[in-house]
């Protein structure tokens, strides 16, 4: 192996490293590198961990809060989560079904602050993943399990189906063996559909379009919102989120982790979880179980105006040979649950783990792609762009396992696309796999209720209910935000929510100021001024250094007779 | 030399030649553009709109303006000035809140305190 | 159950800005019974945080702040003891056989009025970063000047204290001198085109005066800052606003703030599906201020995006006479209406689209030309002998509105506004 890397690698060195292998080396072309991962991954160790270093790149250090105190000093909770995405929160969730004192800590101002609010929010039918892997396994289990899930969070949740369109005939005839294998061992239903039928579905789809496979069960909801409502619906059971806290070094003895020091205290859990997305990696390293590599893979998407949002019902992506089996679908364009549509995302290699920065190259190739597929759209539509980070693996696999060095802990690393309807069915895993490394007899959690408080949405309810819940509390019909149509009574509600909005993103977040048409032109000073009202001494955009205002006009003078 | 008249919206593009008290203007659409020159080369005026603070918590800053106009060189100064005001009693439209500043009143643009509802 | 029966008024005027204050009185003055619906909790729309002056120069013969005109149009209102509802926000509007059904949303509940007429007044909002398309990271610190505006002036929170302005609008470039003057350092202002988009005093009284330079042809491509905005990167652009190379500079700044444009508010027009001028951006109507609804007006922003608050007002006035003159005499949509022709690539746009020679308000056209032109000569064609208005101009520029009020009656059956030596 090493000549054969050698020959295509000049001066990449691999050696074993546990049971995983391990590249050495500089090369100049961040591609490269990647590539040279992918190629020792088919070698059959367990991972590889890719130490090659990228000719004249510093790796910039993780982003850390500036925030030091010691609230967490001492405490011995029964379950540490490191990581606030969804699969943390989903995570602490299901924990809290046991007698267990859980603590989930993120070093963001919030939860879902990486990936789990910078996806398309698919829940995935499962068509997508190659047969026997986990990734294919926990995205069947997992989609099946979003309906019951969402009705106890509150959580908007659409199974509008998703369509993989062709338009090369040829295609078509090969997919339909290939897909349907696939259908066949996962278990998932799904069909092929005409050309006729097609434009039945669809009316404004394009010409061009031969023909597709429908697969009903794919869904659509909000993933932010989702993560907010697993992790609240966790700490009104109890569990605990600590927010602004990082992991900087661990402490370990023999095979287990004896403590854990965040900018908050050093910490002493029973078991430690690794749910930390882009930086699962580095928190593997920390606890001496370091045997595989994240390399990020960023995506860019676009949000279209809601005026484009009735002319396409389902998630539908043009597909070709090579997308088959490549490691992401290509993206496509999907309406969104709140009813706008997403354009992308489009998949590229490059080494930063949390830069969300966008780029004109790609968001104008998401858009020249996509918006094709849809008569209608056009790039008018563009209200706003984003960027989000996959944390994938050399493997390009789910590690979804109790870690085989050091006892007490668990790992939920390398989730990337379909993590977010894995979710459930991986955080069901990690919990009996934490069960078993906690030992001993653990009684359930009696009074664990799966069903979340959520406050009202007034724009989804019938003009009686909203009357009804107006009359209760009138904030509820002031409303605060024109574009979406959202109250300061549901603004003020966030802000007080079991895992608090405290800045403008957060607010945004659950119940969605700011992602109309003005992006928060009419409503961020107004959002403001809640915030402040319930305490919030410093208004920011998305937690410190992020502030808002750099002061007053200095208009403090002396009073006016 | 060309310079744009800020009387009104009309922004009209006036042309100045000559020098001192002797200068023709041309291009103003009306006599307030020639006046405009001649005070613009020899003292120029500005008028001057801001806000104060206020002690009332729903409307925490009250736009204000100079009645008549000050020199332009002293902008930054008057801002000082206003900058050090705070409006505790109700006021309205035209009420005096700082009494000469370079030779005219900074006014109240707005109401504030009880009148305001 | 909401509010059980419905209100019942003549005319519904949503907004209550300088267009809506405006109609609300004349349709009130023209004998209907008025209702003015706010979604603010004060009247006076965008004019509230207007500290600056220049306004009322047309309509009141005097130099006022936006403040204090807003302040006289409201005092007029409430001196009629005109009906109004604030904190309220229309949800719905159904035609109801020959009238409408307008459901708001307030702290008071789901309210319901009857109305015959209705007169959308909600103005216009800022085109934001996404919609010209800046890239790079997403910090905070990019507003857009209207919304620096309201921080500054209202809750008098500084939002910057070294910025760079994109866009040379008449908000951006007002924000300039207002965040100089409150101790901010602007390092300049940067307009993708080759002309300023503001008028020519705002450049000279917000910008000269404090010297603070305006770059033309050149645009802001990138933002740099992960919490706070550090930098942004602008490059000059060629003639098609492509970036040309060798030009990309980095200025350090902690705010953008942008001023590229506005664009007619549309989310009622939308409620009623009515038809939208691609020019103007806001709906269609003719010289009655009546879009193709029977007994929907529309007056001020939400029908193109004007430079004087008191051409604002001008429309309101006339869409509240002729709401009120409707509740008297409904009357449909005139499908004989005559078509307004125009050159585009002479004028951005002109308006009224339609004219209709059976209605009797006297025609205001309003145009703005698409290239900065000198010692042109616009006439308007109404099918009569000789034209119904004809003037040489002796400069016309996108950025300056015109008006054009035509008193003798017509025949309508042509409407055509050319532009020629």
């Amino acid at each position: 192996m090493q000549a054969k890397l050698e020959k295509k690698f000049p001066g990449v060195v691999c050696s074993a490293f546990g049971d995983s292998v391990r590249l050495e080396g500089e090369l100049t072309d961040w591609d490269e590198i990647v590539r040279c991962g992918k190629r020792a991954a088919k070698a059959g160790f367990r991972a590889v961990i890719n130490d090659i270093t990228l000719k004249g790149f510093v790796p910039p250090p993780m982003r850390t809060p500036a925030l030091q105190d010691n609230a967490l000093a001492e405490q011995t909770p029964d379950v540490l989560i490191i990581g606030g995405g969804v699969i943390g929160c989903a995570i602490a969730r299901e924990l809290r079904r046991w007698a267990l004192d859980v603590l989930l800590i993120d070093k963001e101002d919030d939860v879902a602050m990486h990936a789990s609010s910078r996806n398309d929010g698919m829940i995935h039918p499962g068509i997508a993943s190659h047969v026997g892997t986990l990734r294919g396994l926990y995205n069947v289990r997992g989609n099946a399990m979003y309906t019951q899930l969402c009705q106890e969070l509150h959580v908007p949740f659409e199974r509008w189906s998703n369509l993989i369109l062709y338009s090369d005939p040829i295609f078509g005839v090969g997919a339909r063996f290939y897909l349907g294998y696939r259908q066949k061992a996962f278990g998932i239903p799904g069909w092929h559909v005409s050309r006729r039928r097609l434009q039945e579905l669809e009316p404004n789809i394009a010409q061009g379009i031969r023909g597709g496979f429908e697969y009903p069960t794919s869904g659509m909801l909000s993933p932010y919102k989702l993560t907010v409502a697993l992790a609240d619906c966790a700490v009104e059971n109890g569990a605990r989120v600590s927010l602004n806290t990082v992991v900087t070094a661990m402490d370990v003895k023999g095979t287990a982790i004896t403590a854990v020091h965040t900018n908050r205290g050093t910490l002493r859990p029973r078991v430690v979880i690794n749910a930390a997305g882009c930086f699962s990696d580095t928190v593997a390293g920390m606890a001496g179980d370091r045997f595989f590599s994240i390399h990020p893979r960023k995506g860019e998407c676009c949000i279209l105006d809601k005026e484009a949002g009735p002319l396409s019902q389902r998630s539908m992506g043009l597909v070709g040979l090579a997308a088959m089996s490549a490691t992401s679908k290509g993206g496509g364009i999907m309406r969104t649950i709140d009813g706008n549509v997403l354009v992308g995302p489009d998949a590229y290699e490059q080494p930063l783990r949390e830069d969300f920065s966008t780029h004109k190259e790609h968001i104008d190739a998401v858009l020249d792609k996509h918006l094709k597929l849809i008569r209608g759209f056009h790039r008018g539509q563009v209200i706003t762009y984003f960027a989000g980070v996959r944390a994938a693996t050399y493997e390009e696999e789910f590690i979804v396992e109790g870690s085989a060095r050091v006892q007490n802990l668990v790992h939920a690393a390398g989730i990337q696309s379909p993590g977010l309807a894995s979710a459930p069915a991986i955080a069901e895993e990690i919990a009996k796999i934490t069960l078993g490394r906690l030992g001993g007899q653990i009684l359930p959690n009696e009074r664990f209720n799966p069903v979340r408080t959520a406050a009202p949405v007034l724009a989804k309810l019938s003009l009686e209910e909203k009357q009804k819940v107006i009359a209760d509390n009138p904030e509820y019909g002031v409303v605060v935000c024109r574009c979406e149509g959202i109250s300061r009574g549901e603004i003020r509600a966030a802000v007080q929510a079991p895992v608090p909005a405290t800045s403008i993103d957060a607010v945004k977040r659950r119940v969605r100021p700011g992602m109309g048409r003005c992006q928060g032109g009419f409503c961020s000073p107004l959002v403001a001024e809640i915030l402040a009202e319930e305490g919030v001494e410093t208004i920011t955009k998305k937690g410190a250094g992020s502030e808002l205002f750099v002061g007053t006009d200095g208009k403090e003078g002396a009073d006016h007779a | 030399m060309e310079m744009i008249c800020i009387v009104c919206p009309n922004g009209c593009r006036l042309e100045v030649t000559g020098t001192g008290d002797d200068i023709t203007v041309t291009g103003a659409l009306c006599p307030k553009g020639v006046d405009f020159a001649h005070t613009e080369l020899t003292a120029p005026l500005r008028s001057l709109t801001s806000t104060v603070a206020t002690a009332f918590p729903l409307v925490p800053r009250l736009p204000v303006k100079t009645r008549g106009e000050i020199p332009k060189g002293k902008m930054h100064e008057a801002m000082a000035q206003i900058r050090a005001v705070r409006v505790t009693k109700p006021v309205k439209v035209g009420d005096v809140i700082l009494a000469d500043v370079f030779g005219t009143d900074i006014i109240a643009t707005g109401n504030a305190g009880e009148v305001a509802a | 159950m909401p509010n059980s029966a419905a209100e019942k008024y003549d005319v519904l005027v949503l907004g209550a800005g300088p267009g809506g204050l405006a109609a609300a009185v004349s349709a009130h003055e023209n004998g209907a019974r008025v209702l003015l619906v706010e979604r603010e909790r004060k009247l006076g729309g965008i004019l509230k945080q207007c500290v600056h002056d220049g306004f009322g120069l047309m309509r009141f013969k005097e130099r006022l702040t936006g403040t204090e005109y807003a302040q006289r149009e409201i005092d007029r209102f409430h001196a009629l003891n005109i009906d109004v509802v604030t904190e309220s926000f229309v949800v719905d509007i159904q035609p109801t056989d020959g009238t409408y059904l307008v459901t708001t949303q307030s702290a008071a509940g789901m309210c319901r009025y009857e109305c015959k007429a209705i007169i959308l007044a909600c103005g216009c909002r800022e085109r934001t970063s996404r919609q010209v398309f800046i890239h790079g990271d997403r910090p905070a610190g990019i507003f857009s000047a209207g919304t620096a505006q309201y921080f500054v002036n209202i809750q008098g929170k500084m939002p910057t204290k070294k910025c760079v302005i994109l866009g040379s609008g008449d908000i951006g470039l007002i924000m300039a001198r207002r965040l100089t003057l409150e101790g901010a350092e602007v390092v300049g202002v940067y307009e993708i085109k080759d002309a300023p988009a503001g008028l020519s005093r705002n450049i000279s009284q917000c910008l000269n005066d404090f010297d603070i330079p305006l770059h033309l042809s050149t645009t802001v491509t990138e933002v740099f800052g992960q919490e706070r905005v550090e930098a942004v990167a602008v490059e000059q652009v060629d003639k098609n606003f492509q970036p040309i190379p060798g030009t990309r500079q980095v200025i350090d700044c902690d705010a953008l703030i942008l001023s590229v444009g506005l664009l007619p508010e549309i989310e009622l027009p939308n409620m009623l599906a009515l038809p939208i001028d691609p020019a103007t951006k806001g709906p269609v109507v003719d010289q009655t201020m009546m879009t193709k609804a029977a007994g929907v007006f529309a007056c001020g922003n939400v029908l193109h995006v004007n430079d004087l608050a008191d051409w604002v007002s001008v429309s309101g006035e006339a869409a509240g006479r002729s709401a009120a003159a409707y509740c008297t005499a409904p009357r449909t949509w005139n499908d004989n209406a005559t078509a307004l022709q125009y050159e585009r690539g002479d004028f951005l746009y002109a308006l009224p689209q339609y004219f209709d020679p059976t209605a009797s308000e006297p025609l205001t056209l309003y145009f703005r030309s698409r290239e900065d032109v000198a010692g042109k000569r616009v006439t308007l064609d109404l099918g009569g002998e000789k034209a119904a208005f004809s003037k040489k101009y002796r400069r016309l520029i996108p950025s300056e509105m015109e008006a054009v009020t035509v008193k003798e009656a017509a025949s309508g059956t042509v409407y055509q506004l050319t532009m020629h030596n």
